[in-house]
């Protein structure tokens, strides 16, 4: 069974809130495209919403691909996440990943996903519409 | 620069087709803190007095707001800040959306544009950068078009975009700036200086953030705040399960629904249009802009019959009012698909559906004709017509598509035959949905508006005809007019959304957390008293006075005829009255222009040598 956030997307409004908590738990600023959750809104068909994040599957290509062994796993929360200071920022895993989890930081110099806040995650406690769930 | 702010102002100058950027002005940041304040500050100072806003001398700016891109909920708009081509006034003109804190991230607090491009272009912006485009590829099409093919060109597909239909292309003082394909800053025809500038869309993609001090502690009360003052806020109640339509049913009640261009303030077709009928027959999903909690937005779809397919964010309560019972238009599905051409050619649908709803009373009249519609029978409540009519008018097809293109009021001046009684406006701005005549105060709130008629600057109809005050009595109304006007103009320098019931002391508290710079409930309302005489005195200066401060004759002439407004008029000496009490309360004299000494009093004492009437 995966250890990652459950959504309900047909009842998410688009709001980004999880992405500005999620940047501001991270990176320190508000900032959606430095958040783990992305918020994408569906062109040319509007009003759809697809939210693209790490759900932690029990195949985790990511970590088969990762040359530098950067993708480690969090024994207590039975995850895995990207240790910053040794990914090299190859991209490797983001092509891997077939969920669209994990994507490069903007510096380029990293990829980032979910890593569920070390176990609170914080989108799942903002989100007005109780959309996300651990 | 403080926290909240980038600092940045990016300057366009499309006649030579450069960009540069310069500090924001931080002393004017102290005293108007963004959005309408300080764009109406930049606008005064760099517009010359008289210009032609469909001139490449008109200065064209979009605003974001310390607040905006941060987490403190309903903040994330942005200002599109001109002069208006419908109004001759002052225009500063809102929009939801996502295209606001996109812009803030892309590193500009403000853009400010100047001249007329050679070409049709568009402005990229992105992290500190900016590029002046070519539009080949875009120019002529419509606004969902143009944000795909933008998005692809510029290789980023979650970039936001503001820019015009073939409407604002076609320099109709009734064209809106859209973005996120529903959100429109509509009002007052920023959408034709675009055009008039040969700009077609700006587009932003931005990664630089914004940060806030202490940033744990912020995020924790934005958090508490949001559940708290938004999600459970009661004031918010109708928002969260309805939205904007939830007013069709109070205004039917109220007898203030406009009903075939203001002849009625009752529609007898009014279930078919209303919450009810928007949640039965057309609703898809709620939507929320960026950062909101309540979501008031709607994602309609026409499920068959003549529309079927068509969807749009909606439709608001101002589209169902003028494009709905103004037109005499009985199914909120005809209603749909207006409002989606609406959105798609770039129109205003408050205008769009108020200069529908005039002429079809024209063509009832026999004052136009099929020769003169394209042939279409402009019947009121003829929904196949109507359903055309956004495309005539963005595409000046027709006769009547041309001179509506103009909005009502300057149509009519053109047809003549004493057409222009039958037009409801204030400045040239045509009136949204709220009948004087079942609520005397809007007469007011229209009249003194700065961009003309409009809703978003007072609205006294919420404690009469919708609540306990009686709606025909002049008692207090002024003061109305005038606290909202204050409140108002620093609530839009901060670009909340109307909709965040928030208290002037939570505005504070969350300006003092994002900034760090002292706020207080007073001080806010120096910056609201500030921004309003400045923006009066602009109004002043490009010519404005008392005589232009008026209601339509039909709100005294013509009685409604149904219902709770039966035989309610306003009788001009209570307008008078009004419009009276409220000079005084300003400190502006019996002509309606501020006093030096109440500019001095505002700290506005350096824009006194400018002004000629205080010579």
């Amino acid at each position: 069974m995966s250890k990652g956030l459950k959504a309900e997307v047909e009842k998410c409004t688009g709001c980004q809130i999880c992405a500005l908590v999620c940047s501001a738990t991270h990176v320190g600023k508000f900032n959606p495209s430095e958040s783990r959750m992305n918020v994408m809104d569906l062109y040319p068909e509007p009003g759809e919403v697809r939210l693209n994040y790490c759900i932690q599957c029990d195949e985790h290509p990511c970590v088969e691909a990762c040359p530098a062994e950067a993708i480690k796993f969090n024994d207590a929360l039975g995850i895995y996440y990207v240790d910053k200071e040794e990914c090299t920022g190859c991209g490797m895993c983001v092509e891997a990943c077939p969920h669209d989890g994990c994507w490069m930081d903007p510096s380029e110099s990293y990829s980032i996903k979910c890593d569920l806040c070390g176990g609170a995650p914080q989108c799942v406690e903002v989100c007005p519409k109780g959309v996300l769930k651990r | 620069m403080a926290y909240g702010y980038t600092g940045k102002v990016l300057r366009v100058d499309l006649t030579e087709e450069k960009t540069s950027v310069e500090p924001l002005n931080g002393d004017w940041a102290k005293e108007y803190i963004g959005g309408k304040g300080l764009g109406a500050r930049y606008l005064f100072e760099e517009l010359k007095p008289g210009t032609d806003p469909l001139s490449p001398e008109n200065v064209l700016s979009i605003w974001t707001g310390p607040l905006v891109g941060t987490m403190v909920p309903l903040t994330s708009r942005y200002a599109v800040i001109t002069k208006s081509p419908l109004t001759g006034t002052f225009l500063d003109s809102y929009a939801g959306g996502y295209f606001g804190p996109e812009m803030k991230y892309a590193g500009f607090d403000a853009i400010i544009i100047k001249g007329k491009a050679p070409k049709p272009s568009y402005l990229y912006v992105n992290d500190g950068n900016a590029e002046i485009r070519d539009a080949k590829n875009v120019w002529g099409k419509d606004m969902f078009k143009t944000e795909e093919l933008l998005r692809e060109e510029v290789g980023q597909k979650a970039a936001r975009i503001a820019g015009i239909g073939q409407a604002g292309e076609k320099l109709s003082r009734i064209a809106g700036v859209t973005s996120d394909i529903t959100r429109n800053a509509g009002r007052g025809g920023a959408g034709a200086v675009f055009g008039s500038k040969n700009l077609k869309a700006v587009v932003a993609k931005g990664s630089l953030g914004v940060e806030v001090p202490k940033i744990d502690e912020f995020a924790k009360m934005a958090k508490q705040m949001l559940l708290k003052d938004v999600v459970e806020n009661p004031d918010h109640a109708g928002l969260v399960t309805d939205g904007t339509p939830i007013i069709v049913d109070m205004s039917q009640d109220a007898a203030i629904l406009p009903t075939n261009n203001w002849h009625n303030g009752q529609f007898d077709g009014y279930q078919g249009i209303d919450s009810d009928a928007l949640k039965t027959r057309v609703f898809v999903r709620k939507k929320a802009c960026f950062g909101c909690g309540i979501a008031c937005g709607s994602w309609a779809k026409v499920r068959d019959g003549p529309f079927k397919g068509s969807s749009t964010e909606g439709p608001e309560y101002e589209t169902l009012g003028l494009a709905g019972s103004n037109c005499g238009v009985r199914n909120i599905e005809a209603i749909v698909k207006f409002a989606e051409e609406c959105d798609r050619l770039g129109l205003d649908t408050i205008s769009a559906g108020a200069a529908v709803g005039f002429a079809m009373d024209l063509y009832e009249k026999g004052i136009i004709t099929k020769e003169d519609t394209g042939g279409l029978d402009l019947k009121f409540g003829n929904e196949e017509a109507y359903a055309k009519m956004p495309e005539m008018i963005a595409e000046r097809k027709s006769k009547i598509g041309d001179l509506l293109a103009e909005g009502s009021l300057l149509a009519a001046r053109k047809i003549g035959k004493d057409t222009e009684k039958l037009v409801i406006h204030a400045k040239g701005s045509e009136y949204p949905a709220y009948d004087p005549r079942g609520s005397i105060g809007m007469a007011l709130a229209y009249a003194t508006s700065d961009r003309g008629a409009d809703h978003n600057r007072a609205w006294p109809v919420a404690s009469d005809a919708y609540g306990d005050g009686d709606p025909w009595s002049t008692e207090g109304k002024a003061a109305i007019c005038h606290e909202e006007q204050i409140m108002k103009s620093y609530k839009w320098s901060m670009i909340y959304c109307d909709f965040y019931g928030v208290s002037a002391e939570n505005m504070a508290m969350y300006f003092t957390a994002v900034t760090e710079q002292p706020a207080s409930v007073d001080w806010l309302n120096a910056v609201g008293v500030r921004v309003w005489n400045l923006v009066r005195a602009f109004n002043v200066r490009e010519g404005f006075s008392k005589k232009d401060d008026t209601m339509p004759d039909r709100m005294e002439s013509e009685p409604l005829p149904t219902g709770k407004t039966e035989g309610k008029t306003v009788p001009r000496a209570a307008f008078d009255k009004m419009l009276s009490e409220y000079y005084q309360l300003w400190g502006w004299d019996d002509d309606g222009k501020p006093t030096k000494k109440t500019l001095e009093d505002a700290g506005l004492g350096d824009i006194v040598a400018k002004l000629d009437y205080l010579k």
